[in-house]
């Protein structure tokens, strides 16, 4: 509570500064992951600049860590430099940012965590985190292969990149879930995929001659889980097979339409983008901001896809 | 003419025309960013450009010798996950703040250690050290994956995080350590006897064997340094994450040799100084920095950089091959 | 015993160390996985190593000519975004011969900066891999690229198809291995290349155009390149801006670990065909028997080393090295 109460104090006093400094505009830094590694976080960074465009009193300084956490410490470091109103991160690791995210709240300038949360030390210097909840997907996917094998299988895991906060969240969700609602389902081996569809083909290729039975395959994206799709098809055992995905991109939306892919999470990155802008302006505006801003990532299945636009990624 | 070859300056700067480059980049973002030139900006540049400063130290001796190591990114992971972790082990639990002190030794140790295979290898076996590192690259990636579980480790202790916000003056203490190494290694290698071996063995190998230089032994010691500052660099990052990560250091070998050639040294061995190193790694982080500063789309940061690399081998092979007449690889 | 063996000159098979270590490690997996040797398995290791076959080949080549190429990794990338862009815009008739050319291009800056202005290759193409992988970047926008249509195109056979039971991406890396085989072998181009990567000032003197050969070998390793590109398109069906990153060093280990020497002159490329085929089976044979994937990184480092060991060993009559 106290914490909230200092929060709000230096959050005003900062937006009081820049409001002395450059009539109305504020200034908002962001340091994301990866930019370009995958499609989510280009269009990510695209929705985000159009969003920061459409408000003439935002000026938004964008910066990309290009997935390392000793670049994007240094690039908080520069922002904190520059003096911007607000510091919205993508973490490329919960834990290692908490320092550089300590630093920002010692200089009185509020930091709003995006997509992938900070490590629980973090929590008190943040002032709010946007973004899915990445452990609540994992939940659902559990729940989605259960349904879809009717509590009974063996299915294999096909993970993101080792050390990723994402892909841990993920993995824990649906190891966690999976096991206490289907005990029937055994997982047969869990093998990285490093968020790479031919990677995850490979992956897949090796399950397949491994085990004469697979009834599921659980991927961490659908860029991955189209990888094995594409491994099974070739073998031609993908008949019968239950794919589930997470972070539905195109390709897995149309495979659902084909009926080759079972279900995965909608999650889209334009209201991803827009969430961390809104949270981070409304933090700016004194207003009284959650700590925790899950935007909503349903699950999308062959049933119900219909209600869902074509991902543009 | 002669003015221009009499002006200690201007020869000085024809012998280390990275600090040109470093004047004319420094110049160019002061004058184009207006938070560049600015006190905390600089002891930012200083503290980012330590991480990558300290191995290419260290990768200056190895490279004279005519060695080269690929495996500093791997063993600064290894080192900082040994930092962090180190701390939380029972044995340690009633030192309080001093549990800091085995953790980083261990590190430390860890990193001479790796060094110290890498040499070992390459003198006994006489396997090229560019094959014997990049397979220690790929292998002392698996330890860190294996000790850590595919995890992050994190310092309970935020005194250990603390350490990196410490300042003497107008320095952070990051930026200290590196100039204090800076002094070091460039006092080991231009005014000692291991300093002018080093030349030696990288120059003429068979001259230094007849000399009487133990050219295994000597080759490895400057492994194992370069595994220390390896390992140092790793402790120092894990400092200012308060954390250490599986994946930290990835492509930072390709980095720091960027920075050694561009400050001269060559891959052949031989040649090389350590204020040439300090002007590449300070080139580097100056860019890096302004282009953030100025907000450079990250896709052209690659090309940016990458030609500019390039481009100063061009011209350093233009320039060094009019003045000395000689033709060099 | 070895020790003696090898100063005796050494027995041929001590010369063959990585075909020794090959069977060894072909016997110890399949007696601890009943899978390992099974029909399937072993396509599925000659199909999925294919891509980093070819792409080793031209890198043989190239390292044999005296130079190293780091830039082939994110040249994939290049290649692979650029041929699956185009492939629905223009039509995969018209994609091939642009992204063959495109990426020839690249290989061509690199054999003008290392062949004609003898540029330091290690430098370079280090450079370039930065260059090309922003390129790609700026190329695609940071999109992912997909063909929409996979199912009627054509371009599926590369990296999908089969001719007589036998998949494609193993043909395709088949033939090339044994064209490259006879070049390197038989054919004037190939003794120059020897030849320059193995003594570059004598070849300069006996007439060989070292700047000309030098520059064919980065234009052949771009050609690989593009094959490469081909098949891992055409199996994806889509691709990622990063798809070829780590590659350079796969591709390098492998043909380090063929015996290819990097000081030039000396390497064969079926030497490297065993090196690719060595790593694949490696990395399946340990996933088979359920180590977690870091593992092979592991076992790839001592491997590398004992085999490059004995491979120099061999060569100079004694298991260490004379060096005090």
């Amino acid at each position: 509570m106290t914490n909230k109460m200092k929060f709000l104090l230096a959050s005003c006093s900062t937006v009081a500064l820049a409001a002395a400094a450059s009539a109305d505009t504020v200034r908002i830094g962001i340091t994301q992951n990866n930019v370009g590694i995958d499609s989510y976080q280009t269009t990510y960074e695209q929705a985000f600049i159009a969003a920061a465009e459409a408000n003439p009193d935002v000026e938004v300084i964008v910066l990309d860590a290009g997935g390392d956490v000793a670049r994007q410490i240094s690039q908080v470091q520069d922002l904190i430099q520059q003096n911007v109103d607000a510091i919205i991160i993508w973490p490329t690791d919960g834990q290692a940012l908490v320092p550089a995210v300590r630093n920002a709240h010692r200089e009185g300038i509020p930091v709003v965590v995006t997509n992938s949360n900070i490590a629980e030390a973090g929590m008190e210097f943040i002032a709010a985190f946007s973004g899915p909840n990445n452990i609540q997907q994992g939940i659902y996917s559990a729940e989605m292969m259960c349904e879809a094998l009717g509590g009974e299988g063996q299915i294999v895991q096909v993970t993101g990149m080792p050390g990723y906060t994402t892909a841990i969240e993920r993995q824990k969700g649906f190891d966690d879930r999976l096991a206490e609602m289907c005990p029937g389902v055994t997982q047969l081996d869990i093998q990285p995929g490093d968020w790479n569809r031919e990677r995850a083909q490979r992956t897949m290729e090796t399950f397949l001659t491994r085990f004469d039975r697979i009834d599921g395959v659980y991927s961490g994206d659908d860029n991955m889980g189209v990888g094995a799709l594409n491994a099974a098809l070739a073998a031609g055992r993908a008949e019968g097979m239950v794919f589930i995905g997470a972070t539905n991109f195109a390709v897995g939306y149309d495979a659902m339409a084909r009926g080759e892919y079972w279900g995965s999470v909608y999650q889209s990155p334009v209201d991803d983008a827009r969430a961390a802008l809104q949270t981070a302006l409304d933090v700016l505006a004194g207003e009284d901001v959650p700590k925790l801003n899950y935007f909503d990532t349903p699950k999308i299945t062959q049933e119900n896809m219909d209600q869902f636009d074509r991902p543009v990624f | 003419m002669a003015y221009f070859y009499q002006n200690p300056v201007l020869r000085w700067l024809l012998r280390n025309p990275i600090w040109g480059f470093v004047l004319i980049v420094f110049i160019f973002f002061s004058l184009s960013s207006e938070h560049f030139f600015a006190a905390r900006n600089l002891q930012n540049i200083l503290v980012q450009t330590s991480t990558i400063g300290l191995i290419a130290l260290g990768m200056t001796l190895v490279m004279i010798n005519g060695n080269i190591d690929l495996s500093v990114g791997a063993t600064l992971a290894l080192a900082a996950a040994f930092a962090v972790d180190v701390q939380s082990w029972a044995m340690f639990a009633t030192w309080g703040n001093w549990q800091i002190l085995p953790a980083v030794c261990l590190a430390l140790l860890v990193g001479i250690f790796m060094g110290a295979i890498n040499g070992f290898i390459v003198w006994k076996t006489g396997v090229d050290a560019f094959i014997v590192t990049l397979g220690a690259m790929l292998g002392i990636r698996g330890l860190v994956f294996v000790y850590t579980g595919e995890q992050s480790f994190y310092a309970m202790n935020f005194a250990y995080s603390d350490f990196s916000a410490l300042s003497f003056g107008p320095l952070p203490v990051l930026a200290v350590i590196f100039l204090l190494c800076v002094l070091i290694v460039h006092w080991l290698l231009s005014r000692t006897v291991h300093g002018r071996n080093t030349y030696a063995v990288g120059g003429n190998r068979e001259a230094a064997v007849n000399a009487g230089i133990r050219v295994g032994p000597h080759m490895m010691i400057n492994f194992m340094i370069i595994g220390f500052l390896a390992a140092l660099s790793g402790v120092l990052l894990s400092t200012q994450m308060g954390a250490a990560t599986p994946n930290l250091g990835r492509d930072y070998e390709l980095w720091v040799i960027t920075a050694v050639v561009l400050g001269g040294t060559k891959l052949t061995g031989g040649k090389g100084d350590i204020i040439g190193t300090l002007g590449g790694v300070l080139a580097i982080g100056i860019l890096r920095n302004g282009m953030n500063l100025m907000q450079v789309p990250a896709f052209y940061v690659y090309v940016i950089l990458g030609s500019i690399l390039i481009a100063v081998l061009f011209l350093d092979k233009r320039f060094n091959t009019s003045t000395d007449g000689g033709l060099r690889l | 015993m070895l020790l003696t063996r090898l100063k005796a000159g050494g027995p041929a098979i001590a010369k063959q160390g990585i075909l020794v270590a090959f069977v060894v490690f072909m016997i110890a997996f399949s007696l601890m996985s009943d899978r390992f040797l099974s029909a399937d398995n072993i396509m599925s290791v000659f199909r999925q190593s294919a891509i980093i076959g070819v792409m080793a080949l031209g890198v043989t080549i190239v390292v044999i000519g005296g130079n190293l190429d780091l830039s082939v990794g994110s040249m994939l990338s290049f290649a692979t975004v650029l041929v699956v862009d185009l492939h629905d815009k223009i039509g995969p008739e018209l994609a091939i011969p642009v992204m063959v050319l495109a990426t020839l291009c690249l290989g061509a800056i690199n054999g003008f900066l290392i062949g004609i202005l003898r540029l330091n290759s290690l430098i370079v193409t280090l450079g370039m891999l930065s260059v090309i992988q922003g390129l790609v970047l700026i190329y695609s926008g940071g999109q992912n690229v997909d063909i929409a249509d996979q199912r009627g195109t054509w371009f599926a056979m590369f990296g999908r198809g089969a001719v007589f039971g036998i998949a494609t991406p193993i043909i395709i890396f088949g033939t090339l291995a044994v064209v490259f085989h006879v070049i390197m072998t038989t054919m004037p181009f190939g003794r120059h290349v020897h030849a320059v990567g193995g003594n570059p000032t004598a070849s300069v003197f006996s007439g060989i155009p070292r700047s000309r050969v030098v520059f064919m070998t980065y234009l052949i390793s771009a050609l690989c390149v593009a094959v490469a590109a081909i098949i891992l398109g055409s199996r994806v069906m889509g691709s990622q801006n990063n798809v070829g990153q780590g590659y350079e060093l796969q591709v390098l280990a492998a043909v380090i670990l063929g015996g290819t020497s990097l000081l030039g002159g000396s390497g064969s490329i079926l030497r490297t065909v065993l090196g690719v085929l060595m790593l694949a089976f490696i990395q399946n044979g340990l996933i088979l028997m359920g180590q977690p994937y870091y593992t092979q990184w592991l076992v790839t480092w001592a491997v590398i080393i004992i085999a490059v060991w004995l491979d120099v060993a061999a060569k100079r009559g004694r298991l260490f090295s004379p060096i005090a």
